[in-house]
């Protein structure tokens, strides 16, 4: 392959450097003072962009041959090769401007890649320093002559991205130039991809940031920064909130009792709360017939409803929760009861209130004592309450007020 | 008198409005259909009250996307679900929701069953006409059926709270 370049290149201007470049190679200590006088003659003709370019290309070149030189490196082929790819590389870039970054076809690059990596060896004042430090340096240097043109931060981006993969010890480039060399591939910075793909696809990435963001807002508990769990959020969200249609729904019908057992289903999740909430709705919906009744009985019934409640806790909490909800209660922890209550003493109105309590208090007042911890909880603002059902076990009671 | 209303309540009352009165329309044609039929609503055993639940629930999505409007994707989809479902009426549901997925479906969603499903494609099930949108306009018309939602819950509840009092 090497030998199959020089007859390939029917670019003419290719012609010019390359004879330039065989003479300093015989000579073996090519003056970077001598090139940049013969060349601008040589390429006034192209356009100027290359001739910077070439510009650059033939000092590097010449810095690679006293390099290989000084390093004892492989024979004039390969060097020559190498400084062939070089500008041909340069020469492609100036022309047409590479289209990908993240993926250079073609093994020309390749072994302009190894070359450019040697060369900046070179440049590190000819030792072996695997650090783009210099590297870095020194393409800043080459760069800046360019006027920043995008072939060259492309060249800049790219070679400064794979002096960590350089992998081309000096002597190692003698194990035949750039066909050996393994394939290396170059990959862009961050953010700075120049191929529309990656840019289009840059940007969906951005507008789904965005949407995320927004829906953040309206999920509660959206305190993940995970993509794929916020998504779960949302799924369960979503899912709660046509729960929760669902269960109003049947509200309005006298508390089906099919509306209980999805929600016992479902008491782990975060929307447990609000479940026995609407579904002590259900139940209140009974509570007017048996008002009256409660308003005489209310120290028996409430007895009666704890044992039975403490009976069917200890068998299965679903159906205690079932049985609760039947009866428009929830269990909650006596310390959030005693909070819940007075809160509700000062913050609401009494015909709230009263609505609150036809259960336990048909008479129709406020709350008037802390000490009762089974309450109806009506608003959404209890927000996990029946989350701590099951673990309320010990701590909440049906009492009598 | 429909077009009147809807002139009056454009946007100026917001969403929580036009469906609430939507929504309270409905029901009391469904008290009233439902009076008709039976002595009293309630006290039917088993079927008639999940048929009246369902309606509850459909009249009150039906209220919501009407509400809305043709303006988003997935009011659009529910409306047209609904009145597919008015029309045929559970006889061959399956067969017309089956219809539905096809002609919504494009190359996205090509039918892969042997791929798990993933985040999104559950959330394409959630969210009514979610199967014809890719992930970015999926997530927007996610979060305004978030918003519309927590609306209806919302409305649902006070009209729960002041019906039972």
């Amino acid at each position: 392959m090497l030998s199959a370049i020089p007859p390939s290149c029917s670019w003419p201007d290719l012609k010019s450097p390359w004879d330039l470049a065989m003479p300093i190679n015989s000579n073996g200590n090519g003056n970077s003072a001598a090139k940049p006088r013969d060349l601008p003659d040589e390429t006034d003709n192209t356009n100027v962009g290359f001739h910077n370019n070439f510009d650059e290309s033939v000092i590097l070149a010449s810095k690679l041959r006293q390099h290989q030189i000084s390093g004892g490196g492989n024979g004039a082929a390969a060097a020559a090769a190498k400084m062939m790819l070089h500008p041909q590389f340069l020469m492609a870039s100036a022309r047409g401007g590479l289209p990908q970054n993240d993926v250079i076809d073609g093994s020309s690059f390749k072994g302009g890649d190894g070359s450019i990596q040697e060369l900046f060896n070179g440049f590190g004042a000819g030792s072996m320093n695997g650090t783009g430090q210099a590297s870095s340096q020194s393409m800043q240097h080459f760069n800046h002559p360019q006027g920043g043109a995008m072939p060259a931060q492309n060249f800049g981006a790219q070679v400064a991205a794979t002096t960590a993969v350089m992998n081309q010890p000096q002597p190692s480039g003698s194990n035949g130039g750039a066909p050996a060399q393994p394939r290396q591939r170059v990959r862009a910075r961050r953010g700075q991809a120049t191929d529309p793909h990656s840019i289009a696809e840059r940007l969906r990435r951005e507008r789904i940031a965005e949407r995320m963001k927004a829906l953040q807002e309206l999920v509660p508990n959206a305190n993940k920064t995970d993509k794929a769990s916020m998504l779960d959020e949302i799924i369960d969200y979503v899912k709660f909130l046509q729960l929760q249609v669902k269960v109003l729904s049947m509200s309005r019908l006298g508390g089906g009792a099919a509306a209980v057992a999805p929600l016992v289903a479902d008491m782990s999740s975060e929307a447990g709360g609000d479940c026995i909430q609407a579904g002590s709705k259900g139940g209140s919906l009974a509570r007017p017939s048996n008002g009256s009744q409660t308003a005489r009985t209310n120290d028996s019934s409430l007895t009666v409803t704890e044992h039975q409640v403490a009976k069917l806790m200890e068998e299965d909490m679903g159906s205690a929760m079932q049985y609760l909800q039947g009866k428009g209660l929830c269990l909650m922890p006596i310390s959030l009861a005693t909070a819940i209550s007075t809160a509700t003493c000062h913050s609401r109105s009494p015909a709230i209130n009263n609505h609150h309590h036809p259960l336990l208090q048909p008479n129709g007042e406020g709350p008037t004592s802390p000490s009762m911890s089974v309450l109806t909880v009506q608003s959404a603002t209890m927000g996990n309450v029946g989350g701590d059902g099951g673990a309320a076990k010990d701590a909440a009671s049906v009492s009598k007020p | 008198m429909a077009s009147k209303h809807t002139i009056a309540t454009r946007h100026a009352q917001g969403i929580r409005a036009r469906f609430a009165s939507r929504f309270l329309r409905s029901l009391l044609r469904l008290r009233r259909s439902g009076n008709r039929f039976g002595g009293s609503q309630s006290n039917d055993e088993g079927i008639g009250k999940r048929i009246r639940t369902d309606r509850i629930k459909i009249a009150a999505y039906a209220a919501m996307a009407r509400a809305v409007g043709p303006r988003r994707t997935w009011s659009r989809a529910l409306l047209f679900k609904l009145r597919n479902r008015a029309r045929i009426h559970g006889v061959s549901r399956k067969r017309c929701l089956v219809s539905e997925k096809k002609r919504v479906t494009r190359n996205k969603v090509v039918a892969i069953s042997s791929r798990e499903p993933s985040r999104a494609d559950t959330l394409r099930k959630l969210v009514p006409g979610g199967d014809s949108m890719d992930t970015c306009v999926l997530l927007e018309e996610t979060a305004h059926y978030i918003k519309c939602l927590a609306t209806q819950v919302t409305v649902m509840q006070s009209i729960a709270d002041r019906l039972l009092l």
